[in-house]
């Protein structure tokens, strides 16, 4: 870390007396439970101290003493706003381990409640940032924009947020009567909306004098610093984990990765609705073209009794096979990646041979951006804090999982 | 730009007041109106005695320990039971029962007054489930999409 890079950016001198220290947080200051220790010399912040592991539950640990399949719905709690794309790299690396590939219905599934995920919470972290600069308005009207998405997430797999959706082989649900409708009446609806968030909030000139020119993140920093997602693209780096293939069908469809340049507050707001607008061209796209046939791999569907399978089949859901119960793991290691809404998740499972993984290594998007709350602010006003706390859609459950 | 500045001020208050004279509200008056839940929601879980095989699947399977086999004396038959205290409703018992002796309902706005009630063993996990706002009279509401409001609700017929 002797980089002249970073050394410019941290003002702070050991015992200067004329430093004071505030204490943001644990408690919730607005978006989550972390401490920020900042520093200030009268009204310019000279460091800040990102202070985690408030919400840490041991979650790496957790999982290997759990059956491989039960580590799904413990995973998913990391991020619950996110909860299909915080889950799909662990189910990708589990199937990498047991030598089984979901059937292409199931990965079009995938790509869809990934996308749906996405944009309920890209309109999450917005609102925060709405909220974070006193936009109350901008809050309500995301939280309740989301709630369009959670509908059809709850419509599509059962639960609002927890959605347990992907299992190793397939997905759990097939897609409901006139899902189609429905998606594309959500589409429209928050396409009409996208331009109203323009006027009322990006256009405004009273959050773009909070955010414009606030905590500027240079390309070359943003790769030194390894920073994902969104917050990455902003400064222009084109980095995805879509575009990798390695799961989901991104591979089949056209999208675009939206790319920024200014790298300020204002532009990693701004790609987030740039993001949006893709999900839902990505959502029309998976519509049109999901092919038809089953939803889990022939390996596991063929263990399910036809008396049992069919009914459900019609239905539009499967049945677990009895080997889910105590599903073996070959011994081996596996890795996988995927593309939540903060950022690139990273995966590395290894087997000894047993039931339980022997050891469940996450990397998560919020843990590689924390390291921002140390090297943006500084040289701001203190009131420029929330602003790039907001812009960076930070998620502290999952930072520590 | 000072023009520009001031046309986007406008633009933006514009906005707001036009949800001020029509706003697009979304709450429900829950337990006056109650939402009738997707046809697949996972809700409370439903037990059905006779067709139980005792097999266990559902609470070998069970991520959060909610599930558990219950053996009476000198009974050769271990039934489920599920303690609500720990369920979060992921589904995984209902998908694995090889019987479909367990089922989701659509109910999920239960209270309990005390801890222990929320324990059921396999006599009281055969229990039916129901809304209690429903059963106090409450109007049920669809959720509909709709392009203009995103999303309605709609008194069911």
């Amino acid at each position: 870390m002797s980089s002249s890079v970073m050394e410019a950016r941290l003002l702070e001198k050991e015992g200067d007396e004329e430093v004071y220290e505030v204490f943001i947080g644990p408690q919730h200051p607005a978006s989550g439970h972390m401490r920020l220790i900042v520093r200030l010399e009268g009204d310019v912040i000279v460091g800040v101290d990102p202070d985690i592991g408030w919400v840490h539950r041991t979650m790496e640990k957790l999982a290997e003493s759990k059956e491989a399949l039960k580590a799904i719905p413990l995973l998913e709690r990391m991020t619950i706003i996110d909860s299909q794309n915080v889950t799909i790299g662990y189910v990708r690396a589990l199937e990498k381990l047991l030598g089984v590939e979901p059937p292409p219905r199931a990965r079009y599934l995938r790509t869809l409640l990934s996308e749906i995920n996405r944009i309920a919470s890209h309109l999450y972290g917005m609102g925060l940032a709405g909220i974070f600069v006193n936009h109350s308005t901008m809050f309500m009207w995301c939280f309740g924009d989301r709630e369009v998405w959670i509908q059809l997430a709850e419509e599509l797999t059962g639960a609002r947020l927890t959605h347990s959706y992907s299992v190793p082989g397939g997905v759990r649900r097939d897609l409901p009567q006139g899902f189609k409708e429905k998606a594309l009446k959500a589409i429209r609806y928050m396409e009409k909306r996208l331009d109203e968030y323009h006027r009322i909030f990006f256009d405004n000139p009273q959050v773009r004098a909070r955010y414009e020119g606030v905590g500027v993140l240079k390309p070359h920093e943003a790769r030194r610093l390894g920073v994902v997602g969104p917050n990455l693209r902003a400064s222009g780096v084109r980095y995805d984990a879509r575009l990798l293939g390695d799961y989901g069908v991104y591979d089949e469809l056209e999208f675009e990765i939206p790319v920024r340049e200014e790298g300020d507050a204002m532009s990693r707001l701004l790609l987030r609705g740039d993001e949006i607008r893709q999900s839902m061209n990505i959502i029309r796209q998976v519509l049109d073209k999901i092919p038809e046939g089953p939803i889990l791999a022939e390996k596991y569907l063929r263990l399910i009794p036809p008396k049992l399978r069919e009914p459900a089949l019609k239905e539009g859901r499967i049945k677990f096979p009895g080997i889910f119960a105590n599903l073996k793991l070959p011994k081996g290691e596996a890795v996988a990646r995927a593309e939540m809404g903060h950022g690139e998740i990273f995966y590395h499972v290894t087997s000894d041979g047993s039931k339980k993984p022997y050891r469940v290594r996450v990397v998560t998007p919020s843990f590689r951006n924390v390291i921002l709350f140390r090297y943006l602010p500084p040289g701001h006003r203190f009131m420029d804090l929330p602003a790039i706390y907001g812009s960076l859609d930070y998620f502290p459950p999952e930072a520590d999982r | 730009m000072f023009r520009g500045k001031v046309r986007r001020h406008v633009e933006a208050i514009a906005t707001g007041l036009k949800y001020l004279v029509k706003p697009n509200r979304i709450t429900v008056y829950y337990p006056e109106e109650a939402i009738v839940l997707s046809e697949r929601y996972r809700g409370m879980i439903h037990y059905d005695w006779d067709k139980c095989i005792s097999c266990g699947l559902c609470a070998m399977i069970c991520p959060a320990d909610a599930m558990k086999m219950y053996r009476k004396k000198g009974e050769k038959k271990a039934r489920p039971g599920i303690n609500y205290q720990r369920c979060i409703f992921c589904g995984y018992c209902v998908d694995i029962c090889p019987t479909n002796a367990l089922s989701f309902t659509r109910v999920h706005d239960v209270a309990f007054e005390k801890l222990d009630e929320m324990l059921y063993p396999p006599e009281k996990f055969t229990s039916e489930w129901r809304s209690p706002a429903e059963e106090r009279g409450a109007r049920r509401l669809r959720v509909v999409f709709d392009e203009e409001r995103g999303l309605k609700h709609v008194p069911e017929q």
